[in-house]
């Protein structure tokens, strides 16, 4: 079974992992099952080689390969364009089980998994928590919804994202391979060019208009809060 | 009627059977069942729905999927809500909590049905599993935590007639995306928050009108084993408490017991599959780890942190801050806290400013 980790390069931060919480919950997903199956996994970034961090961090926790698609500045397109690039992407590589990061930390609309499963024809599940081998060509999962806490048992190919739930994750993800490790992979897809005119859909920025207000007391708090 | 704010229009949609529904901008809501009855979220975003309904003269429909036919009562409860119209999609399997695979198809026959200007699913439902989705195959765009805002348009419609966007907050709010399906030409398809109690903005008259569904010939998911989402509260939160488990479990069932209805209170890592769905009014956020909540441009964060700030830590994306001075007792500030949240409870904003 191929599994494929998309990956996205969440927002500067030094001090940070490198990856975004959901997409490092979606690669430990991954690197376990493989493990349990022998299985190899795939990750997957759009975007140019300054954005290859988590690339790196996913060779270094034991991804098989690193991919990344160039070829387009895919840092200010909208979510259909970049479900169509990781779509065509993972078709090229193939794939069985797409995983991916239920929110970005930035923008965080958690719509481009669906996005790249509606590209691919796979099912989507969205906000998995749990993920666990169910023979050659299925898997387990937990979902919540409608008030529910449910298990499934999803025939593969899937595309799911994976919610960051309370695991832990390994120590391997705080250091860097190299860089000369990872793939690239340009696109030449005609119709990338018709959806690229989708991104005005990405709305105008509008800058913060308030600021943090610094209080005394929890009472202070709540009034704050409140006014 | 407006002509102007009618020319919301598309041409690759398929033939309406109402020409009135095919020309008006229409506002839908799909709405969360829990054991048979509406959500607060959902009675919210009709509500929602209704206030800019009467400022823009869109069209409220609400949008049930289900297995049987759909109670009376609960129509007549999404009519006093807000709705003006109730589509009640039936089908088998229409019933268990939503899937896009498994609900994606009946939910898509309803937009056709009705061609949308907007969707507004209701914060801690189904909104993360089925409006991605929707937004795709509609090309349309998304917003997984927005509010809405009426306002008129850079470039009047007409006179008097206000328009209505969706505001998109960023994760780490130094902005947010202001989102104008009229000119974008595409519905907009949002998660708005648990807002509280609805107003009662409409009337229990209300045309339900029947869409039978095909369940997919292939769906290729069964269910193993299912039982009572012990999160599931967090997620219809309006008012939540989210607490870092480093300040000790103690903390975390000191606070949720004492907290008054109204209230939810998290452990920020274990709940955090639920934290990932919920859209609330206010939230307070206890410990370092407390404040990584999503919200709208409405929503008010507070933050108590322990400590001073070390030199190059970031302040959080917080309205308001309370750090608790070096020295100082966190179980103190803990009891205060508690002792605050039934004021909050009291007076903080179930409606929205325009």
């Amino acid at each position: 079974m191929n599994i494929v980790v998309c990956l996205h390069t969440p927002p500067p931060d030094p001090d940070g992992p490198g990856l975004g919480r959901d997409d490092a919950h979606a690669l430990v997903h991954a690197l376990t099952l493989a493990q349990a199956k022998e299985d190899s996994v795939t990750a997957l970034l759009a975007g140019t080689s300054h954005d290859a961090t988590p690339l790196q961090r996913a060779l270094v926790a034991g991804a098989a390969r690193a991919i990344r698609l160039g070829g387009e500045d895919y840092a200010s397109v909208d979510f259909h364009t970049l479900g169509q690039a990781l779509a065509s992407g993972i078709k090229h590589i193939g794939a069985d089980l797409v995983l991916m990061g239920a929110r970005s930390d930035d923008e965080g609309l958690g719509a481009v998994p669906a996005s790249t499963a509606r590209n691919l024809g796979f099912p989507f599940i969205a906000g998995v928590e749990e993920l666990a081998a169910a023979g050659p060509r299925a898997v387990e999962i937990v979902v919540r919804g409608g008030g529910r806490k449910r298990r499934l048992r999803v025939e593969l190919p899937a595309v799911l994202s994976i919610v960051a739930g309370p695991r832990a994750l390994p120590a391997a993800f705080n250091r860097t391979g190299s860089p000369r490790s990872i793939e690239l992979l340009t696109l030449t897809d005609p119709e990338t060019t018709v959806v690229r005119r989708r991104t005005e859909l990405l709305g105008k920025p509008e800058p913060a208009s308030r600021g943090a207000e610094e209080v005394k007391s929890p009472s202070d708090l709540i009034t704050a809060l409140i006014r | 009627m407006d002509h102007r704010v009618n020319q919301w229009t598309w041409t690759r949609w398929p033939r309406h059977d109402s020409l009135r529904e095919a020309l008006l901008p229409n506002l839908l809501v799909p709405i969360d069942l829990h054991d048979g009855v509406p959500t607060g979220p959902s009675l919210f975003a009709l509500s929602e729905g209704r206030r800019a309904a009467h400022a823009v003269g869109v069209t409220v429909f609400a949008i049930v999927m289900t297995e049987r036919h759909l109670d009376e009562k609960v129509a007549a409860h999404l009519g006093r809500a807000g709705a003006d119209k109730v589509l009640s999609c039936e089908g088998p399997g229409l019933g268990a909590p939503p899937l896009d695979v498994t609900h994606g198809a009946a939910l898509y026959a309803a937009v056709e049905r009705i061609p949308p200007l907007l969707v507004l699913f209701p914060a801690g439902g189904a909104g993360p599993q089925l409006g991605p989705g929707l937004a795709s195959r509609l090309g349309g765009a998304f917003a997984a935590s927005a509010d809405l805002e009426i306002g008129e348009a850079a470039t009047p419609l007409a006179d008097g007639v206000a328009r209505i966007f969706v505001r998109r907050w960023r994760g780490d709010r130094t902005s947010y995306r202001r989102l104008d399906p009229v000119e974008l030409e595409r519905p907009v398809v949002a998660i708005l928050p648990s807002g509280g109690p609805p107003a009662d903005r409409g009337t229990e008259e209300v045309e339900v009108e029947v869409i039978t569904c095909v369940p997919p010939a292939k769906v290729g998911i069964s269910e193993l084993a299912s039982e009572a989402d012990d999160l599931a509260a967090a997620a219809l939160a309006s008012i939540l408490v989210v607490v870092d488990p480093a300040l000790g479990d103690a903390a975390v069932a000191k606070i949720s017991a004492a907290a008054p209805a109204g209230v939810a209170v998290v452990d920020a890592v274990a709940a955090a599959p639920a934290i990932a769905t919920c859209v609330p009014r206010v939230v307070i956020g206890v410990g370092a780890r407390g404040a990584m909540v999503w919200g709208t441009p409405r929503s008010r964060v507070g933050a108590v942190l322990p400590g001073a700030p070390a030199p190059k830590q970031q302040r959080p994306p917080a309205d308001v801050l309370l750090r608790v001075p070096a020295g100082g007792s966190l179980d103190a500030i803990v009891d205060d806290l508690i002792a605050s949240l039934p004021a909050l409870v009291a007076r903080a904003p179930s409606e929205p400013r325009s």
